[in-house]
């Protein structure tokens, strides 16, 4: 049996979302899968590490006190020397090696790359996007600065710091007359539609901005794009990815906010499952070229197992912009790929198969060069 | 040694009880299971104990008598001159070795003083019950009662007042407790005759006194009890005897009620099965996922023409119990419009193939009370009729087949292999592992995959079906198997 160690939680605005992905699907399909000692590890708000057997249910995480009951269990200690261990120490210190982690964080502090990093330091495979690509699609205006310089559309955009708005609110509020009404203004590092607002006037903007920054220091002002659909698209894979079916999220709203995106979905879909219409209903070559656009992003940005892509189509125009790419979908998305003929169990199966290839792949690289430096290096003062 | 172990779990005296429950209060079924379990502190799985005053009686009895006997112990350790460890220690292990047995003398006794009161009961029922005007039918046979039950009751009740015993109520007691709640303005009564040993019909029709009956068919379900087919079958055909010329219906589907009535020559009887009964004739049957349709000829003194009737039931096994249900509601009168509305609103009982699709678009059929042969062999065959889905069998076997398991079992997976079901689920214990010889014997090419237990397999399905995907629950152990 091999060791895996499901990681979720996190100082993340996303904390409670990760927790059902990490149990749906990837806990239970791993069950099914079979052959895999399961090691749940729990990152708590604070930032503290467990590792627990009660927490392979996800009942465990919906008593109302669960997060009292984390002081009777011990926190644990991570080894990085020639893969990733997990350590009760302790009088009777136990520890044993995970041969492979399965990420299941969304946004700050895991998603971001930070994790991945992490990961990559104690030389273990781990599924989904490694750091770079993972760090490039956390931060909304990184991406559209690579994507654009690829010949990728994206709607026009401004991006400035807290330091910069500080310091000269006039300029950045020049750049961003340039862009026409209505805006979307974003805080770039969070996802689920968290500190995001429409506006359609100055005013409205300044308080948009004020919002942004209470949760980031970075913003995103983007131009809202005209006769809107909204479409998603799952892709897995290394070097040839696979698309899953072109989603469309049905909000009812005009705005697709928190509540539409988790809150009202299905009990027993994870996240994001309800509200959609799969595969989306839209022309046979927009859907086309939906699919073409969405792997060439995901190899442009550098992603590996899995990710999903957003669209904003204008469908007078038929122009598709690519909006944001999510490196490890709420729920991995399996309710679409299960649309798509793949279940659970194969979606994380051939996740942990990507994450292995990927590794072998790393180690066969060569990454130490004898230069002799250190021998040629008489001193301080070397000119 | 954790069979041991878990003796001293708190729960044990409670376990015990929760079993003597679900085995009807029955010593031999009570110590099958006792003499088989591993771990007596998990135990109610699927049910929980129901709290009815016999058996909180006997928790408490338990309890008292578990106390008494470590009481007993104590008292005699300490009644020596020197406290003696040794005898205390060997006290201690022998008391929930011992407990079981005192304790289900003490069922025993309750089970006795129990008979008069039953008897009064019955006694009760049958008198109420000859006062009674209402039209009687009895049902028999070792399966498909409850569906025959249902549809008898939904077809009737277009046009009459129908009232029926609950599927559990099929014992004399049970019966006659149904009997004392009747209102008395019902206009037919449906009994199901709960067969465990010879002379249990017998003595339901005796209570009874039914004016039509029906056998649906006989096969190896009880058959642990029975011990032969042969005995089954007569024990069945008991009600038969009792009916002499009122209108019997019989499934001549079942090969073993034909093989029994060749021997039968002067057994009158109303033959049914999927293509007629009688003077109604069937043609054009289809069935789907969506239910079942045919055509039907009625008798020539009602109008000539061919009506078309649909239910919402699954299988082409189902035209035989809804040909019966029509014939009852002509002879009661009913209009041809009244029987073609009744006939539309059969549906599906509780888990007898029920069908629901989830928002994935994954059909599972729950067949999880359907745990005999015959059903299974229904089952296989709708699924096989069923194309353009992959198809996932659940199935932990079949329980109490006694010497003919792994025949039973062989066959059932000969029957996979031969309807070419893509995914067979199996659940390890004693019996799957023919199943799975049958599939190999058959050459299936599918693939099999197994479970330590069921609750198991049903948590992972979500996890390995994907849109489009058609599941069978096939039968679910209760506790007292396990």
């Amino acid at each position: 049996m091999k060791n895996i160690a499901v990681i979720f939680g996190g100082r993340s605005a996303e904390h409670e979302v990760s927790i059902i992905t990490a149990h749906l699907p990837i806990i239970q399909a791993l069950k099914a899968l079979g052959g895999y000692t399961i090691w749940p590890v729990y990152i708590s708000k604070k930032g503290d590490w467990y590792c627990q057997s009660e927490f392979e249910e996800m009942e465990h995480f919906q008593q109302p006190d669960f997060e009292k009951q984390l002081t009777k269990f011990k926190k644990i200690n991570l080894g990085l020397n020639n893969g990733l261990q997990i350590i009760w120490s302790g009088v009777l210190q136990k520890s044993i090696k995970i041969d492979i982690v399965f990420p299941a964080m969304h946004g700050t502090n895991g998603e971001d790359g930070s994790l991945m990093g992490l990961l990559q330091m104690a030389n273990v495979p781990f599924v989904g996007c490694d750091m770079a690509a993972s760090a490039i699609a956390m931060d909304k205006a990184m991406t559209k600065e690579v994507l654009s310089n690829q010949g990728f559309l994206v709607a026009p955009y401004v991006w400035f710091l807290q330091s910069e708005w500080q310091k000269d609110k006039q300029k950045i509020l020049e750049r961003i007359k340039k862009l026409n009404f209505p805006l979307f203004v974003k805080p770039v590092h969070l996802g689920s539609s968290i500190g995001i607002s429409k506006v359609k006037n100055e005013q409205e903007l300044l308080n948009a901005i004020e919002v942004a920054l209470h949760y980031d220091n970075k913003v995103l002002v983007e131009e809202g794009i005209g006769d809107l659909i909204e479409v998603t698209l799952p892709i897995m894979g290394n070097e040839n990815p696979e698309t899953a079916e072109i989603e469309r999220p049905l909000n009812k709203t005009e705005f697709f906010d928190f509540q539409d995106k988790y809150l009202s979905s299905g009990k027993t879909q994870g996240v994001n499952a309800q509200y959609s219409q799969i595969p989306a209903e839209i022309d046979v070559s927009l859907s086309k070229q939906v699919k073409e656009l969405g792997l060439g992003a995901y190899k442009a940005i550098g992603c590996s197992g899995i990710a999903r892509i957003d669209f904003l189509i204008n469908s007078k125009l038929e122009k598709i912009y690519i909006n944001e790419i999510n490196t490890l979908p709420g729920s991995l998305y399996h309710h679409n790929w299960r649309k798509a003929g793949i279940s659970a169990v194969v979606l994380v199966s051939k996740l942990i198969a990507f994450a292995e290839q990927r590794f072998e792949a790393q180690q066969s690289l060569n990454y130490l060069f004898n230069s002799g430096i250190l021998k040629k290096f008489k001193g301080a003062k070397t000119q | 040694m954790k069979r041991f172990i878990s003796r001293y779990s708190l729960s044990f005296p409670k376990n015990l009880v929760y079993m003597f429950q679900v085995s009807e209060y029955r010593l031999g079924d009570f110590f099958a299971w006792y003499w088989r379990v591993l771990d007596f502190s998990k135990v109610a799985k699927r049910k929980s104990l129901v709290k009815t005053s016999k058996a909180m009686l006997i928790l408490i009895g338990a309890w008292a008598l578990l106390l008494a006997m470590h009481l007993m112990v104590l008292v005699l350790v300490f009644s020596r001159d020197s406290f003696n460890l040794p005898f205390l220690v060997i006290g201690l292990l022998l008391v929930p070795l011992f407990f079981p047995y005192l304790f289900s003398l003490l069922v025993l006794v309750i089970n006795i003083f129990q008979l008069p009161l039953e008897y009064r009961i019955i006694a009760k029922a049958k008198k109420k019950l000859s006062k009674h005007k209402a039209y009687r039918i009895a049902i028999a046979g070792s399966y498909g009662k409850t569906t025959m039950r249902e549809i008898i009751r939904t077809v009737v009740s277009e046009g009459k007042k129908v009232a029926a015993a609950p599927a559990n109520y099929n014992t004399p007691l049970g019966i006659s407790k149904f009997i004392l709640g009747l209102k008395g303005d019902e206009e037919v009564l449906i009994f199901e005759m709960g067969e465990y040993y010879p002379g249990d019909i017998a003595k339901l029709c005796h209570l009874t006194n039914p004016d039509a009956g029906v056998i649906t068919g006989v096969n190896e379900a009880h058959l642990v009890k029975f011990k032969s087919l042969e005995r089954t079958t007569k024990t069945i055909f008991e009600l038969a005897d009792w009916l002499k010329d009122k209108a019997l219906y019989v499934n001549v589907e079942d090969k073993n009620v034909l093989n029994f009535l060749d021997k039968q020559i002067n057994q009158k009887y109303l033959a049914y099965n999927r293509n007629g009964l009688a003077d109604l004739k069937v043609s054009n049957a289809s069935t789907s996922l969506k239910g079942t349709s045919f055509d039907l000829l009625p008798p020539g003194d009602l109008s000539g023409d061919t009506v078309s009737l649909e239910s919402n039931l699954l299988g082409l096994h189902q035209i035989g119990p809804l040909l019966v249900s029509i014939d009852i509601a002509l002879k009661l009168g009913l209009s041809v419009a009244e029987i073609k509305k009744g006939i539309a609103k059969t549906k599906p009982f509780e888990h007898r193939m029920q069908p629901t699709i989830d928002s994935s678009g994954v059909v599972t059929i729950d067949d999880s009370y359907n745990g005999n042969p015959t059903g299974v062999k229904a089952a296989i065959d709708f699924l096989a009729s069923i194309k353009g889905h992959q198809r996932f069998y659940v199935t932990p076997g079949l329980v109490e087949m006694g010497t003919r398991s792994a025949e039973i079992h062989q066959e059932i997976g000969r029957l996979l292999s031969e309807a070419g079901i893509e995914k067979v689920i199996l659940i390890r214990n004693s019996v799957t592992p023919d199943i799975y010889a049958g599939l190999q014997k058959a050459g299936y090419t599918g693939d099999v995959i197994w479970f330590d237990d069921a609750l198991k397999a049903y948590a992972a399905l979500p996890q390995i079906t994907v849109q489009g995907d058609l599941v069978i629950l096939q039968n679910d152990w209760p506790d007292q198997y396990i």
